[in-house]
């Protein structure tokens, strides 16, 4: 067989992609969505809806798809009769916003029906073979078309997964600008656009002492940084670079410790806690978390298994203590460890709610932010109070996903640490 | 350490030492002062005091009121001086047995020191005899810094642990051998010893607890592997998609979905769960987008409800994984997928072949550790649903979405059960311990196979 060949394209799918693209036309032909008796093509809604002025925003979605669809199949004919990595590119381009119309069109259908006065009614259910062929089509195409440029298609369900993953995200930032209050808004995308859900959170006069919550969660969040962390290095350290007797027996006991719920004992905690006269502080929280902090040594003590032993045969040869190693030797090449350990503490303590909210009960001014914002959302304040919690939410989340991001590189280097060893 | 000294036990040094050393096992540090180390010694014998006047002054009482756990209830009683009934206060039983749990923890922790002393002293006796150097104090002190750095290291982290972690689960634990339960709840009313009949409750066919029990039970196993497996392959997954070849801006994908992983997990769970309300934005959507007439039950039937959580947690869960996998996909040797890719492997050959074995290979721990957490994963639940949809089918507070933890939490808090919850994190444990068994012995057999290739 006689076989063109061009640079940067893998001619072998340019026949699939051309039928997919005809399948594409032909399915505008068939009939798309019925309503009651009557059902319609895509060609002749399109037909129907450019002539007719009420219709919604929506209906775009619906020329572009056919129009796209139909350009699609041009340029692939046109990319047949003289094959050039550019057109094949455009190509591509062209059926990705197809598709993306075709699936969009899932959603929007009955709304552009109904502006439309052609359905009453209308339920995805009564989208027809036509619509599904051309979707498919509009995928098997895209797909193809990839593959002749040799691009991953990888990005297609990354696209869709990331719509899914952030939509909750999204709609936490948009409640929190939104300027209707209320829990039960019948849309996704705000009328009005407002700061005030911040401003009256950080107001003085407040309902709510939101600033005292962040600065009591900033307060622990700090604290437990630096004690759990120095506590979690020490023990893992001592657990992974140094043998004493009782050593394994110390792990056992950890790991039996770990393997009952730790709310459990929250109770005797809590007593504990009021024999010392500690209930109801902030200090006892830090204090607490400090103290459990060596139950999570593992993820530490696999990185630290992972530096060569050498290394502290050397320094001990040189004189050097086991204390000097650990701060002369070991911290020093364990910095993604560290950072993963802060984070760690930090995220804690802005997420940590089962317990402070036993601690603290009913006295509001020692409340941390989760505590404070759960107790938002509870089914009586909802409604009042939706929109500041959402704002509380992303205050709360903005600095801890920035952080996040830059760190990210660490997080993902100390965790695969741990794995390995 | 010397080694002679460490041979012994702590019968043979009663044996083999002298007249101080026999001393030392009634005043501690006798052997210790013996032998040059007069510092130490007063250390031990101070602490010993100390003990003594503990025990005299409280803590004697305290373990004898351990067996009764109180007897005298609180009363009215009549005052002839005003001419009114009083309430005579009686004995408290829980802090009865929280003061006698403390006794046990020091108790045991002055057993430890004990022990300690007379090794110590014995080691002081061994290296005078043979003419050795004899550690002074400073010298000690000083070797916390190196030889013996674990004790300076461990130390913060030990006392921590028992005061806030052991003595509270001792404390748990004793309680679910007693009737702490709504009806006997101090200062009004005593509990009291009653063996293992709350495991009898919740375990025996026929009784109304046990009812709710097994149920509660199969959804939290059927929850832990679904929550745990839905997540690693999805994880897996799409860290295959991102870290494959040709998809650029690697961070930024990865950065899409770590957000999630980064805003505290009980905001992003109370808001999906506000979506997912009956008047939620998601049931609005979906019949403005016409999927459906009907608000749909997302939250309050119990099938959708218990594939909703899992639905949710895959969300969260996924990225984490992600993550964490990421790592290790690049340490899988790239020469496997060349000479695989010669040989004229598929991608999904490939993926079966080398990825996954190697994956299965490498993660099987933190793959158990993970069904485990997921047990116990109070805050999904929590967060999600509180356990609903409630039923009548169940007894105490349990709702159909409810773990063992839920439960467990809902008995203490909310029904005041404890002597059930006890029994309930007691059970939980034995869950835990049986597949954290089964990891160890899955990682030693993996350790014999030395690797994978």
């Amino acid at each position: 067989m006689n076989r063109k060949t061009v640079i940067g394209l893998n001619l072998d799918y340019q026949l699939k992609s051309l039928i997919g693209a005809v399948i594409g036309v032909v399915s505008l032909l068939l009939p798309f969505a019925r309503t009651g008796e009557k059902s319609y093509s895509a060609i002749s809604l399109f037909g129907r809806l450019i002539s007719s002025d009420a219709s919604s925003k929506a209906v775009v979605l619906l020329y572009a798809a056919v129009v796209l669809t139909v350009i699609s199949l041009l340029l692939g004919a046109l990319s047949a009769v003289k094959t050039t990595v550019q057109g094949i590119k455009a190509w591509m381009v062209i059926q990705a916003v197809a598709t993306a119309a075709w699936t969009l069109l899932m959603f929007s259908t009955k709304s552009i029906l109904e502006k439309a006065g052609l359905a009453n009614g209308f339920l995805n259910k009564d989208l027809m073979a036509g619509y599904f062929i051309g979707l498919v089509a509009a995928y098997f195409t895209l797909v193809m078309v990839m593959k002749m440029t040799k691009t991953n298609v990888g990005y297609i369900a990354l696209t869709i997964l990331g719509i899914i993953w952030m939509f909750p995200i999204l709609w936490i930032v948009l409640t929190a600008f939104r300027a209707e209050q209320g829990y039960y808004v019948g849309y996704f995308i705000p009328h009005g656009f407002t700061f005030d859900n911040f401003l009256k959170l950080f107001s003085a006069d407040a309902v709510l002492p939101f600033r005292r919550w962040w600065v009591n969660t900033l307060i622990v969040a700090a604290a437990s940084c630096v004690c759990n962390t120095l506590i979690v290095l020490g023990t893992s350290f001592t657990l992974s670079r140094t043998r004493f007797t009782g050593r394994k027996a110390f792990m056992n006991v950890l790991m039996i410790i770990g393997m009952f719920p730790g709310f459990m004992s929250l109770i005797a905690v809590y007593n504990i806690l009021k024999g010392l006269g500690l209930n109801q502080s902030l200090l006892a929280l830090i204090i607490v978390g400090a103290a459990g902090a060596a139950m999570g040594y593992h993820v530490s003590k696999g990185f630290f298994d992972t530096i060569p032993k050498a290394i502290d045969e050397a320094a001990i040869i040189d004189g050097a203590s086991r204390l000097q190693i650990f701060t002369h030797i070991t911290l020093p090449l364990s910095k993604s460890i560290i950072v993963y350990t802060v984070l760690g503490a930090f995220l804690g303590a802005w997420s940590d709610y089962i317990f402070p909210s036993m601690l603290f009960g009913d006295k509001q001014s020692s409340y941390t932010v989760a505590v404070g914002l759960y107790w938002l959302t509870d089914f009586r304040r909802i409604d009042t109070y939706y929109t500041q919690f959402a704002a509380g939410a992303v205050i709360v989340a903005v600095p801890i996903v920035i952080l996040f991001i830059w760190l990210q590189r660490f997080y993902v280097e100390g965790l695969s640490g741990s794995v390995k060893g | 350490m010397n080694s002679i000294a460490k041979k012994r036990n702590f019968i043979t040094i009663f044996t083999k030492g002298d007249i101080f050393s026999k001393l030392s096992y009634i005043v501690l540090g006798l052997a210790n002062i013996r032998n040059g180390q007069i510092g130490k010694g007063l250390l031990f014998a101070l602490m010993q005091a100390l003990y003594i006047t503990f025990m005299v002054l409280a803590g004697g009482r305290n373990l004898a009121n351990l067996t009764t756990l109180g007897e005298s209830l609180q009363h009215m009683e009549f005052n002839e001086a005003i001419g009114i009934y009083e309430v005579k206060p009686g004995d408290n039983s829980m802090l009865i047995l929280l003061y006698g749990v403390v006794a046990v923890v020091i108790s045991v922790a002055f057993i430890a020191l004990w022990l300690f002393s007379i090794h110590s002293g014995e080691n002081a006796r061994v290296r005078r005899k043979s003419g050795k150097h004899v550690n002074s104090l400073v010298e000690d002190i000083r070797s916390l810094t190196n030889e013996n750095v674990h004790m300076l290291l461990l130390s913060l982290p030990v006392l921590g642990l028992s005061t806030f972690t052991v003595m509270p689960l001792f404390y748990m634990i004793l309680m679910a051998f007693t009737n702490y339960d709504q009806e006997h709840q101090p200062p009004g009313n005593l509990f009291d010893w009653v063996g293992l009949e709350n495991f009898g409750k919740l375990l025996s066919a026929g009784d109304r607890l046990s009812a709710t029990f097994w149920p509660v039970l199969g959804w939290t196993l059927i929850w832990g592997f679904a929550a745990t497996f839905t997540c690693y392959f999805g994880g897996m997954v799409l860290a295959m998609i991102i870290n494959s070849k040709g998809i650029k801006f690697k961070k930024f994908w990865r950065t899409i979905f770590v957000i999630t992983m980064a805003i505290p997990s009980f905001i992003t769970l109370r808001v999906v769960a506000t979506m997912l309300g009956e008047r939620g934005i998601f049931n609005v959507l979906l019949q403005q987008w016409g999927f459906t007439v009907k608000a749909l039950p997302f939250l309050s039937n119990t099938t959708w409800a218990r594939f909703s959580v899992i639905l949710v947690n895959f969300w969260i869960g996924v990225p984490v994984t992600m993550l964490m996998v990421s790592g290790i996909l690049m340490n899988i040797p790239e020469e496997l997928y060349e000479s695989a890719k010669l040989d004229g492997a598929g991608p999904f050959t490939m993926f079966r072949k080398i990825t996954f074995p190697y994956m299965w290979f490498v993660t099987t721990p933190y793959l158990i550790a993970n069904l485990i957490s997921n047990f116990n994963n109070f805050n999904t639940i929590y967060f999600m649903t509180g356990g609903e949809p409630n039923t009548l089918e169940y007894f105490k507070g349990a709702g159909k979405t409810d773990l063992l933890v839920t439960w467990l939490y809902k008995l203490t808090k909310d029904s005041n059960d404890y002597n059930l919850a006890a029994t309930i994190g007691i059970i939980i444990f034995a869950i835990s311990a049986v597949f954290t068994l089964i990891s160890f012995s899955r990682s030693g057999a993996m350790k014999n196979e030395e690797g994978f290739q």
